[in-house]
């Protein structure tokens, strides 16, 4: 595993030997075509399981017949190992053409110019939802297009609320509803089954919350948009709630782990992105699981909003950039690629992958929560600043400690805002 | 009251016919408790110790939902061998057997390529006189003591430049160039403990270096040879991140690679299949342990004697 700290200065060495690379070598200029006789190589490179290498490979076939003057060589690896390798990759001037790409690494390497602006190349983006582009763009240049979206949302097993004899919830519900609904299951779960986990501890969750109350999580400028005493109120939300039967402690969470308390079959519910359905249906082994909008107080605010699940990039250095383009261009776009990866990647962006796909079963229920919540999403908040990372995972760290008993709510978010804090001025 | 008066009696009377009659019998069931006491501790720790390869033996039967989570039995009512199965499809086009191949590619070429460059190093190191012995020995030691993460973008870029990327000279060259400064300092120290007067023998026979090396260096030191055949072997064997930066053909992956691709956060994870072929992934390695663990132990009991 590599943490941010380690990635950050792998990529600042990183950025600094490749430019003085770049400047011993020739730099490449416009890119180079092929041709049917003599095809141009890119690679793309791509992080996921096993099922969905099968499924790449079945694209990449797809767009090679159809483009012979272009092939592709894909490789992937797994998650964590994927970021080293592209912080080395970009160190040594050799990242791959074309890459999936996560929207925490944009601003980092977008930033330092390892990305190209896909806006200078011909990439079809008029069936994208226009509220979803901006998440791919820095400062007026696109370096990412989305292929695919998460919206967030409460899933819920049915079988398990039916056994306890609770009625399912429609998704329409305040704080202080949702927060009874935990109890309710907490009491009646009798120490076997929990509400769900402190929803508190999410960061998105607090970004969405915000959204409620019209606060920006970041300004412009990349500083913190909200208070402390904002973040007070949002982690008393749970106050009553922590140590209860309504959500699960932190000690039982661990000793889970790698699984989570709903895929292990030990919550009733979890506040989570949507396209972790197949995992927790791999997980737990329900036979179905249900998706409902997140607790708002303001019943037309829901603060929600569709986040790329993974974005289609491009190197700077490609020597490629007519190809890439058309084979990023392909991947988004294309219907038949939408009928190849179905919802494993996210909910297809453009409408023309969308509509040009079947979706059944799991997928036809990820497909249609996000059209339910149409009418409430708003614009996709901006690349998160750099660093973010770490301020996610510190924002759940705190809230472990506060469930642990070790820190109270003001303590909390003093603690949480000093790392924060420190953190944007380093990186300012 | 009556139970404070006895103690004294008894003890006499248990004691007293032993020595006479039969002196081994009551030293002999002394012994044979202590054994079975040591025993029943010995058996206890063992299975602590081994639980956790139970544990993996045992999930790679289970279904993946009864797998870690909130499931603590090692039983399963649904067991079979479906992950096996998994796990031999291969990932992405690419067949199991193929991580094997690579695998064994990669470990046997670390193997021969550390055995060879270590031993002839620490000959050096060990047996000639060569200017600035003590400084090169130095900074040898020194390279020990560099972390690996540093090197890691220098040396990529290395590679990168040379066009040696997506092939497996990077993984290699270091171990045939006696990069390991473990095992060169493993040997030096192992041949130090040889007697000098079997090389001045030979050399009034008039032995040369290569012949002193081949015929009394190489054969007198097989036990620490095994250890650092063993040693690069598994080292070479699990290797993740070496080949996860150099290699980009999936063709090319190495088992380590492989095994994670079965556990994705961001999608759903089969730990069933993973652990299937963590198993799978364990047998050579183990194979390879049990022919030469006597020589482990060999090896480590010379290397204490000081010649």
């Amino acid at each position: 595993m590599i943490d941010r700290r380690k990635f950050l200065g792998t990529v600042a060495l990183g950025t600094a030997s490749a430019a003085f690379l770049a400047a011993c070598g020739q730099s490449s200029t416009a890119g180079q075509a092929g041709s049917a006789e003599n095809p141009v190589t890119i690679t793309y490179t791509w992080w996921g399981n096993d099922d969905r290498a099968e499924r790449t490979r079945k694209a990449i076939a797809l767009f090679e017949s159809k483009n012979p003057d272009i092939k592709v060589n894909g490789n992937f690896s797994d998650f964590a190992g994927y970021w080293q390798k592209r912080a080395t990759e970009a160190a040594g001037g050799g990242l791959p053409d074309v890459m999936q790409w996560d929207l925490s690494y944009l601003r980092d390497y977008g930033q330092r110019n390892q990305l190209l602006d896909l806006g200078t190349v011909k990439v079809n983006t008029d069936s994208f939802d226009k509220s979803l582009l901006p998440s791919g763009q820095i400062k007026g240049k696109t370096y990412g297009i989305p292929t695919s979206t998460n919206a967030f949302a409460v899933y819920y097993d049915p079988a398990k609320l039916q056994s306890l004899g609770i009625a399912e919830p429609d998704g329409t519900w305040t704080y202080k509803e949702f927060n009874a609904f935990l109890t309710e299951v907490g009491a009646k779960g009798n120490g076997t089954l929990f509400g769900g986990t402190d929803y508190t501890g999410i960061w998105w969750n607090f970004n969405i919350w915000l959204r409620q109350n019209n606060i920006q999580a970041f300004t412009e400028d990349g500083k913190l948009g909200f208070s402390k005493d904002d973040l007070k109120k949002w982690w008393n939300l749970t106050a009553d709630l922590r140590g209860t039967g309504a959500i699960v402690g932190e000690d039982k969470t661990t000793q889970l782990l790698p699984k989570s308390p709903f895929g292990s079959n030990v919550t009733a519910t979890e506040v989570t992105w949507d396209n972790f359905m197949a995992g927790y249906l791999a997980d737990s082994g329900a036979k179905e699981l249900k998706l409902v909008p997140v607790p708002s107080d303001d019943p037309d605010n829901l603060g929600l909003f569709l986040k790329p699940s993974m974005l289609m990039v491009a190197s700077a250095k490609t020597k490629y950039k007519d190809a890439a383009a058309r084979f990023i261009d392909f991947m988004v776009n294309d219907p038949e690629v939408g009928q190849i990866f179905k919802t494993s990647r996210g909910v297809p962006a453009s409408k023309t992958q969308r509509d040009g796909t079947t979706f059944e079963g799991t997928d036809k229920l990820v497909v249609d929560y996000e059209k339910s919540i149409e009418k409430y999403l708003k614009d996709a908040p901006e690349p998160p600043i750099v660093g973010f990372g770490t301020l996610e995972s510190t924002f759940k760290r705190v809230t472990q400690d506060l469930n642990y008993g070790k820190l109270t709510v003001d303590g909390a978010v003093d603690a949480w805002f000093k790392e924060a804090e420190d953190l944007i001025k380093q990186n300012a | 009251m009556t139970t404070m008066a006895t103690p004294t009696q008894p003890a006499p009377t248990k004691t007293a016919p032993a020595p006479v009659y039969n002196p081994k019998s009551e030293s002999g069931t002394a012994k044979r408790i202590k054994s079975t006491i040591f025993h029943i501790v010995a058996l206890a720790l063992v299975a602590m110790v081994l639980y956790p390869a139970l544990w993996m033996i045992a999930s790679s039967f289970k279904p993946n939902s009864e797998i870690g989570g909130a499931n603590t039995s090692l039983w399963s009512n649904n067991f079979s061998f479906d992950n096996f199965a998994t796990a031999m499809e291969g990932i992405g086009g690419v067949s199991t057997l193929t991580f094997f191949t690579n695998s064994l590619i990669l470990a046997v070429g670390a193997v021969v390529g550390t055995v060879l460059s270590a031993s002839i190093s620490a000959y050096a190191f060990a047996r000639i006189n060569f200017p600035g012995r003590g400084l090169f020995f130095g900074m040898m030691i020194a390279t020990l003591l560099l972390p690996f993460h540093v090197v890691i973008i220098p040396q990529y870029i290395v590679f990168q430049q040379l066009g040696l990327v997506d092939t497996y000279i990077p993984l290699l060259i270091g171990k045939f160039l006696a990069a390991d400064a473990f095992f060169v300092f493993l040997m030096v120290q192992f041949m130090r403990g040889l007697p000098a007067e079997l090389d001045e023998a030979a050399r009034i026979d008039g032995a040369g270096h290569v012949r002193i090396f081949g015929s009394i260096m190489l054969p007198l030191m097989k036990p620490a040879l095994i250890s650092t055949s063993i040693f690069s072997f598994i080292w070479s064997w699990n290797d993740f991140l070496g080949p996860l930066l150099y290699l980009n053909t999936p063709e090319k992956y190495p088992l380590p690679l492989a095994l994670r691709l079965f556990v994705d956060q961001t999608q759903s994870s089969d730990y069933g299949a993973m652990i299937a072929m963590s198993v799978l992934a364990l047998l050579p390695v183990l194979v390879f342990f049990l022919v030469f663990q006597r020589y482990i132990v060999e090896g480590v009991s010379t290397q204490g004697l000081k010649g």
